[in-house]
């Protein structure tokens, strides 16, 4: 009888493990272990030791023993007010006015667009959509052309050329610089969401309250608005969090007048190797994402029950804008060449200048893009597309970006797949869990702390720092969240009836996984592939400290140049960047409509 | 097949070499360039894109080697190094940096990074320079003034910094960013005692410590910082906010004396140094070289630095340092035209030891009191 027992129990769990979804999961819960879970357990540890650099920081510091003295360092000490305090409350202002901005000037657009008779639309839904896909510094560089002014980093900037006057501190650096570059980046992530939003809302409901005689302002006001709502949160959210964590504008933008963030802090405190500090700033940040994160998910599931998704019915007739048809053109045309033209211009324009502030015609140069070696200028360094060190550092972004995203992608969609088949089980949960754990910790420190764990060998694995493995590995990880979020969300639309039917017919796991799951998934697949493959090519936190001279791609040659205060070079390169990544765009859109086929 | 095995010959000849006594056997140019050769190329990190200047020449003068320069912050060279040797991956050759304090503690007493003094310079260069590690230069970081807008210096002394009329207009580079300049504030505080002195000759009385200040030097940075001082992220920058200024009443700034090279690449700055500042005119700072452990190019290496190091009349090797500013540790070489010696010049001397124990204590107090 016992016997029995146990030979049953041991089928079961044979049965169990050959579940290829439970395979999956625990296959890729080794991985996350690795990549995840081992990253944030170092940091955690890290926090309580002493390391060999502190011993400039405290005559009582014994490298490897346990101590609070990051802690207090952090909490309670003469630094506290400039090292968390003062930071904290500036991401905190920076986060809030950017969501907010970005959320009002999104969702009016959105709205614009999907239920107004406003001309072009289609145009402005392609363009409003190119802010987001340029690496947000690259704003912040070009504000910087336009508004630095000569009483702080002396080069002034086009603004003063042409008017002759210097424009106000507060104007060229700081709170209000930030806030503006950053809601010109973010709005178009509010307005993908709630374009979504409103093209899947039942328009029945609008019309319904067209009909019983509702006025546009009413049926806007007491129907549309309260439907989009969600989108609306989540979107504020969203952008808040990615605020939160964001480094370069504020780095390009604050640093000047001394204006800090978290992130920049975080930034500081490592290169200046006291990393222990860092992460206990980062803790910070994750503390409050983690409760924004909750209060979402609250919110959204409390306001779902009313989210109606159903059956289109007849698109409702645009809103007509009438006399102002054309004003509120001219309004969004104007958002458009200010968020997109106007940087890109301003930074071109910066490309030919022979000296940093001398915009005039007959000072225009080539040669910070076809120059030669000249030791007159720039400490000999050659125009961007005859430097071999530019054009290696292009070929590492293009290969980083390309790994990246097609390993992020894949493994999206195995998470998909383990999360949904094995839903309502620990594992799933622990699967999905896991893989969102990146998002919560900013780009800077998860940087060094993959410098901190990958420089030694762990058990057989080899020390991998200075590979472009690790580059690789440290952004598939960081992107993880999304990746596995469109691969759960495409898994949960594919019926499992499809595969048990495979299944019935004998069709061995592979051959469904080849045949049904990725065909159907693919689509959703290819486009976390080119949101991965945009964020990896403009990434510059993640990856500032874990490049070697081998590894260093265009966006980190950007920040060494503007550092060192070669605005040329740095534009060129941002130059070749936002032409990289628009290309990528075009084509995977292209390649998107094919697959769609 | 037989060149190959010459030159294999010759590599273990120089290896065998460079591992026996280190210091007496004669320098071997031509020996070290044929094993150098086979090697091919060199990895040099630097904290200056000079790098590219002397690389190019190096190249010139010693074909069939390359020479990959890196240019990075010092920190961060620091932070490279550690990584890769703890990694194994040894990438640097030669690191080219600011900070000795640093370097000697984290990786010179770790026997990271090892001495080279080119056997031929040993007698050309005073012992103070030759160790710990070989210095390749002498930096100084001085104040600046527009000397287009003004006749004269507008100040004498480290003091008038802190008088109202220099209120927001006293530019100092980032020292969370910078290293020198952690360095230029903890010799400040380690002189407090000449500080306190010269705060009497300027203001006619003792010096009233703040609550809480420690010393003279302390105080200097707290009432400078609170002066609304304007801090700027590299010395190139503050070399700009100064020289390109359209103010009737432009700033001065704490900037590298070698700044002034800039001048020649634009013609719109105009700056110049401040020689007559009591108690100093500035802070004088070392530059070290260093061979890196486990060197995959020993004799590119060792070719490299002694290159580096130029000849009597400074030459090509050293020429992107022969500046106003920058001082050559050679005995026989003369300073630049237009320029004093080091020891002619007002200044205090960085020290390493007392920096590396109290330079993060002065950059605490710093960042504690930033406004």
């Amino acid at each position: 009888m016992k016997a029995r027992r146990t030979f049953l129990s041991y089928s079961r769990f044979k049965n169990y493990i050959r579940r290829p979804h439970i395979v999956i999961s625990f296959v890729l819960l080794a991985i996350l272990l690795f990549i995840v879970l081992l990253p944030f357990a170092k940091m955690v540890k890290d926090s309580f030791v002493w390391q060999f650099a502190d011993i400039r920081l405290s005559r009582h510091a014994t490298p490897g023993e346990l101590t609070l003295f990051h802690w207090k360092r952090v909490f309670a000490s003469a630094l506290t007010k400039n090292t968390l305090l003062r930071p904290l409350y500036n991401s905190l202002a920076i986060s809030l006015s950017v969501s907010a901005c970005a959320m009002t000037i999104g969702a009016f657009l959105a709205w614009l667009v999907a239920r107004t008779d406003l001309p072009f639309k289609k145009s402005i839904t392609t363009v409003a959509v190119l802010p987001y896909v340029i690496p947000s510094y690259i704003h912040a560089l070009a504000w910087l052309n336009l508004f630095k002014n000569d009483r702080i980093g002396g080069a002034a900037g086009v603004f003063q050329y042409l008017t002759g006057l210097s424009p106000p501190d507060w104007l060229s650096y700081g709170y209000l610089p930030i806030v503006v570059t950053l809601s010109i980046h973010y709005f178009p992530f509010t307005f993908l969401l709630v374009s979504a939003a409103l093209a899947s809302i039942d328009s029945r409901l609008e019309e319904s309250g067209e009909i019983l005689g509702a006025s546009r302002t009413y049926i806007l006001r007491r129907i549309t608005f309260p439907l989009v709502l969600p989108a609306l949160m989540s979107s504020f959210i969203l952008t808040f969090s990615r605020i939160l964590g964001t480094f370069g504008t504020p780095y390009f933008l604050g640093t000047p007048v001394r204006y800090y963030t978290l992130s920049t802090q975080i930034y500081a405190n490592i290169i200046n190797r006291i990393p222990s500090v860092g992460y206990i700033l980062a803790f910070v940040l994750i503390a409050i994402s983690s409760v924004i994160i909750y209060l979402n998910q609250r919110l959204i599931g409390k306001s779902k029950s009313y989210v109606t998704i159903a059956g289109k019915g007849f698109q409702i007739s645009p809103t007509a804008l009438g006399r102002l048809r054309y004003p509120v053109l001219g309004m969004v045309a104007l958002l458009c060449v200010m968020s997109v033209l106007l940087p890109f211009l301003l930074i071109l324009w910066q490309t030919f200048a022979l000296y940093p502030s001398d915009y005039s015609l007959k000072h225009l140069t080539l040669l910070f893009w076809i120059g030669e070696a000249n030791t007159a200028f720039a400490e000999g360094e050659a125009g961007i597309l005859r430097n071999p060190l530019i054009i290696g550092a292009a070929w590492n972004s293009i290969k980083l970006a390309l790994t990246a995203s097609v390993l992020a992608g894949l493994f999206g969609i195995f998470i998909g797949y383990a999360v949904v088949k094995g839903r309502h089980t620990r594992l799933s949960a622990a699967v999905e869990q896991m893989s969102f754990l990146p998002y919560l910790v900013p780009g800077i420190a998860f940087g060094a702390l993959y410098l901190a764990l990958f420089s030694h060998n762990i058990g057989p694995i080899p020390a991998l720092y200075g590979t472009f493995f690790l580059v690789a590995l440290v952004c598939v990880a960081k992107n993880l969240p999304f990746t596995g979020r469109a691969g759960i969300t495409s898994m949960l639309q594919i019926g499992s009836e499809l595969e048990e039917a495979s299944e019935t017919l004998g069709a061995r796991w592979t051959m469904r996984f080849r045949k049904i799951i990725l065909p159907l998934s693919i689509q959703g697949a290819i486009s976390g592939f080119v949101l991965v493959f945009i964020t990896v090519m403009r990434e510059l936190s993640l990856i500032i400290l874990l490049v070697t001279p081998e590894t260093r791609t265009l966006t980190t040659m950007t920040f060494r140049y503007q550092e060192q205060g070669y605005a040329q070079f740095s534009s060129a390169i941002s130059v070749l960047i936002i032409v990289i990544v628009v290309v990528g765009e075009l084509l995977s859109r292209r390649l998107g409509r094919q697959g769609a086929i | 097949m037989r060149t190959t095995i010459w030159v294999l010959c010759l590599v273990f000849l120089a290896t065998c070499f460079s591992f026996s006594t280190g210091v007496a056997e004669p320098f071997n140019e031509q020996a070290l360039y044929q094993a150098a050769k086979a090697e091919g190329e060199v990895n040099i990190y630097s904290y200056s894109s000079r790098v590219f200047k002397f690389g190019k020449t190096f190249e010139e003068k010693y074909p069939g080697i390359k020479v990959n320069g890196f240019d990075m912050d010092s920190p961060e060279i620091v932070t490279k190094v550690l990584a890769e040797q703890a990694a194994k991956n040894y990438v640097a050759d030669v690191i080219f940096l600011k900070d000795p304090a640093t370097v000697i503690n984290e990786l010179y007493n770790k026997k990271l990074v090892f001495n080279y003094v080119p056997s031929d310079l040993a007698d050309l260069i005073p012992t103070q320079y030759q160790e710990p590690l070989l210095v390749h230069h002498a930096s100084v970081d001085a104040l600046i003034y527009n000397n287009a807008k003004m006749s004269a210096p507008p100040i004498t002394s480290l003091w008038d910094l802190t008088k109202p009329e220099w209120k927001g207009r006293v530019i100092f580079p980032d020292p969370q960013k910078l290293s020198e300049f952690v360095e230029v504030l903890a010799t400040i505080v380690q002189h407090a005692d000449e500080m306190a002195v010269e705060y009497e000759k300027v203001f006619g009385q003792e010096i009233k410590l703040s609550s809480g200040v420690e010393n003279a030097g302390y105080e200097w940075i707290l009432r400078l910082l609170n002066n609304d001082a304007i801090i700027q992220g590299s010395t190139n920058d503050v070399a700009k906010a100064v020289g390109l200024s359209s103010q009737d009443n432009p700033p001065v700034g704490f900037t590298a004396y070698s700044r002034l090279r800039d001048k020649k690449k634009d013609p719109n700055l105009k700056f110049d140094v401040m020689v007559d500042i009591a108690p100093v005119m500035g802070i004088s700072t070392d530059v070290v070289v260093g061979l890196v452990n486990e060197t995959k190019h020993p004799n590119a290496a060792k070719l490299l630095i002694h290159w580096m190091m130029g000849d009597a009349k400074g030459g090509q090797g050293y020429k992107p340092y022969y500046v106003l500013g920058n001082f050559s540790v050679r005995k026989d070489v003369a300073p630049p035209k237009g320029s004093k010696s080091l020891s002619d010049l007002k200044l205090w001397k960085a020290d390493p030891n007392y920096v590396w124990y109290n330079g993060q204590k002065v950059l605490d107090f710093w960042l504690a009191h930033l406004q």
